[in-house]
């Protein structure tokens, strides 16, 4: 579930409401970082929800969690929460201390360079080496910042390892499927968050907004295309509890979440070109502007979507594996959610 | 907060244990030859031997009380048997509509002595109904009916005529939306009432209606003087249009809203084992992720109303998703299928094919049209 009354949800909706309203992600795209938003998400502990008591954090709930992650893409957060949360989590997996301060992470090998999500504002980034089966903490200092490639301003930069040492590291049977479970499933809790709030703002502005002398949203033409992206919204609010619940269910072996992370990755990514356009289509030119919010959502949901591999790579992927599968078995995953790794 | 509200609930060992006996029966079946499969079955493929079958197995009027014949079962074990019988494309369109609601409005509406008559005949699969809401002049303006019922002693007078009635010719009653008085000025939804008429009655002529595929299982439905008795009149006098539309939002979410062409995917993924391509691995993972996500939808809305919650804008949202995707279903079996050269389809692939592509326009008509499904999304979101 995604559970936005639990104790952690609330406290992070409430620091964000408070520490990060309308003008605030405007503010921080023009080079003043929200610092104070970060410092009470972090002296509330926030960043450690998922972090285990035995490395001083407090082992949150993952319903309620995931509930402070949509209040997060809700304010469409200046500050690397989620890639905190998802760094932390996977320092605890292999019984590393948390990171001291902000964090984002990697999956790759000790590549010469990773793209790193939100690189731009996170202090540390956790690398995930599946081939040697390590998990290892390193300072960002050396990113290469490359903010104006980014389609958003949590975008990617890039990192060059060659020539740094881990500040910590330690070896982990954590399978790379347990790690994109989680990921996915984050990108999917934020992206569900992002289209519902950009719904809002659409269904409020159509309402506002008049011409040929009544407001746009009189117009069938304007309802129906705002019922279809509704309808998209819902689906993705749906994949995103569905994701989130098969993690919450496999705390010993996230592994087995990954089937339902990855379904909500392909429909929450095949999603966002259905609502993006009509949520755009129904603001005119106004919706294009800087000074207007809708970019705030539209343009992380084309930067999520893209996360971790396009809805077309794990469409694809998805579709390898069911293809192993007999029919019989695929349809018991349809219609349970208990799929088998083949 | 959030705007939609689903709950995700885990799988029930004994809803499992119900699953695995429906999948044995429909196998056997199947393999007896005693069904074809076919998409749309709900619909348009109704064998009342069938139906008893299913009777006889307890799987029909599962949700009410034994002593009407039902199994005082949950509308979760429901969904189960209709999810699996869906899944096999199997011949349940005879029993499908009164199990579905026709039952439940007797329960609510009905006499004693009607409950008693009719529920037990509907569980043992052997009574079947149709929908009397479409007319000449009345399709998606429903308010527009202009079949009268004219009160008389002790009953009423039906004079009009129906249209699209599924299954009106093999059944044994039809439930109509009639017009009991005159509409008030512009406000057409008073004076409507809903009509339980017993089609053997005298004044009564059905006449088919071919589909574009030579299939007649719709119908024209006249009424000339037909005289029903008091008691047939269900619920309120007048209180006709209430009565519908609250139904229909209940029935928008049901597995029938998105799983009706799962046969032809299915099938297809049978005769692809082992020799799918990477452009077919693509689709079949979208498709999987639309269905497991319908699933979702469809099961959370079907627990809230077991509770009695009825998420009204979730439901609207299921039908028109669902109906897009069972038109998806078809078209990308259909590009999948371009990994094997179609003279290597087997028989039963050809069939269900060519029977899902004929079928298809109507998923997005009937139970009200995607125009009118988004017009009800568009109010429920504050735009009209
Ligand atoms: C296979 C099948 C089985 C059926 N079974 C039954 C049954 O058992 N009982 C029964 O009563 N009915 C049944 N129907 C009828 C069905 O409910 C109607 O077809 C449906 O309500 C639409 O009505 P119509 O066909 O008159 O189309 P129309 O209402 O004439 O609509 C034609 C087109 O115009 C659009 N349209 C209409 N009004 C508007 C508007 N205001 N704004 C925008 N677009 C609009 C519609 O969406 C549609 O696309 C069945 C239909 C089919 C195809």
């Amino acid at each position: 579930m995604i559970n936005t009354d639990g104790m952690v949800a609330e406290t992070a909706a409430k620091i964000y409401t408070d520490l990060c309203g309308r003008e605030v992600p405007h503010q921080a795209e023009a080079g003043e970082y929200p610092q104070a938003l970060w410092d009470a998400l972090q002296e509330n502990g926030l960043p450690l929800a998922w972090v285990g008591e035995a490395n001083g954090g407090f082992g949150a709930d993952y319903d309620e969690t995931f509930g402070a992650i949509w209040a997060s893409a809700q304010a469409a957060s200046p500050v690397p929460f989620a890639e905190t949360l998802i760094a932390n989590w996977m320092l605890d997996r292999a019984g590393l201390a948390p990171a001291n301060g902000s964090a984002s992470f990697a999956l790759s090998g000790r590549t010469p360079s990773a793209d790193i999500p939100f690189g731009m504002h996170a202090d540390k980034i956790v690398l995930f080496d599946e081939t040697h089966q390590e998990i290892s903490l390193f300072d960002n200092r050396a990113a290469v910042r490359s903010p104006e490639e980014a389609l958003s301003p949590d975008g990617m930069t890039q990192f060059i390892f060659s020539g740094h040492l881990a500040e910590q590291s330690a070896k982990t049977n954590l399978p790379r499927r347990a790690v994109e479970a989680l990921i996915l499933t984050v990108r999917a809790v934020q992206m569900a968050a992002a289209m519902e709030t950009a719904l809002n703002l659409s269904i409020d502005y159509v309402c506002q907004r008049e011409q040929f002398g009544r407001p746009l949203s009189k117009f069938q033409a304007i309802q129906q295309q705002l019922a279809v992206a509704a309808s998209e919204c819902a689906a993705a609010t749906m994949a995103a509890t569905q994701a989130a619940s098969a993690i919450a269910r496999h705390t010993d072996d996230p592994e087995k979440a990954w089937h339902e992370a990855v379904i909500a990755k392909v429909q929450i990514g095949h999603s966002v070109e259905a609502v993006t356009v009509p949520f755009h289509q129904v603001h005119g030119a106004m919706g294009y502007t800087q000074e207007y919010d809708l970019h705030h959502y539209t343009r992380r949901l084309w930067a999520w979507r893209d996360a971790l591999g396009n809805e077309y790579h794990w469409s694809r992927r998805l579709g390898e594996e069911l293809s192993q599968q007999s029919p019989d078995q695929i349809w018991k995953g349809v219609t349970t959610g208990d799929w088998v790794a083949s | 907060m959030q705007r939609f509200n689903f709950p995700v609930i885990q799988p029930d060992p004994a809803l499992e244990e119900l699953r695995g006996e429906l999948q044995r029966f429909l196998k056997t079946e199947r393999d007896e030859g005693n069904f074809k499969p076919e998409p749309e079955c709900w619909m348009a493929s109704a064998d009342p031997e069938f139906s008893k079958k299913m009777g006889t197995r307890g799987w029909i009027g599962l949700t009410w009380s034994s002593q009407y014949g039902g199994h005082d079962k949950t509308a979760l074990e429901r969904y189960i048997v209709t999810e699996e019988t869906l899944r096999a494309g199997a011949p349940v369109g005879a029993h499908w509509i009164a199990d579905r609601q026709h039952a439940p409005m007797l329960l609510k509406h009905g006499t004693e002595e009607q409950k008693l008559d009719i529920l037990p005949r509907i569980a043992a699969g052997e009574c079947y109904f149709a929908i009397g809401l479409s007319e000449p002049g009345a399709g998606s303006d429903l308010a527009n009916v202009n079949t009268r019922a004219e009160k008389v002693a002790n009953g009423w007078k039906i004079n009009g005529q129906k249209i699209w009635s599924s299954g009106a010719h093999i059944s044994h009653y039809m439930v109509a939306l009639l017009r009991t008085s005159s509409a008030d000025g512009r406000n057409r939804h008073v004076g409507l009432s809903q009509i339980m008429i017993d089609l053997s009655l005298p004044g009564v002529t059905i006449k088919p209606i071919v589909d574009l595929s030579g299939d007649a299982h719709f119908n024209e439905v006249y009424f000339e003087d037909v005289i029903v008795s008091d008691d047939c009149l269900l619920g309120d006098e007048g209180g006709g249009w209430k009565q519908v539309t609250g139904e229909l939002a209940m029935e928008r979410s049901g597995p029938e809203r998105f799983l009706s062409s799962y046969i032809t995917l299915e099938t297809a993924l049978w005769q692809l084992s082992g020799k799918m391509g990477s452009d077919s691995h693509a689709l079949l993972g979208k498709l999987i992720a639309n269905l497991r996500t319908l699933k979702g939808m469809s099961w959370a809305i079907a627990n809230l109303l077991d509770q009695g919650v009825s998420p009204e804008t979730e439901a609207a949202l299921v039908k028109d998703l669902g109906n897009r995707l069972e038109n998806d279903l078809t078209l990308q079996a259909r590009a999948m299928l371009n990994d094997l050269p179609s003279d290597q389809w087997s028989p039963d692939m050809r069939r269900i094919m060519n029977i899902g592509v004929l079928r298809s326009p109507p998923n997005t008509l009937r139970g009200g049209t995607t125009e009118v499904m988004r017009g009800i999304t568009a109010r429920q979101l504050g735009l009209r």
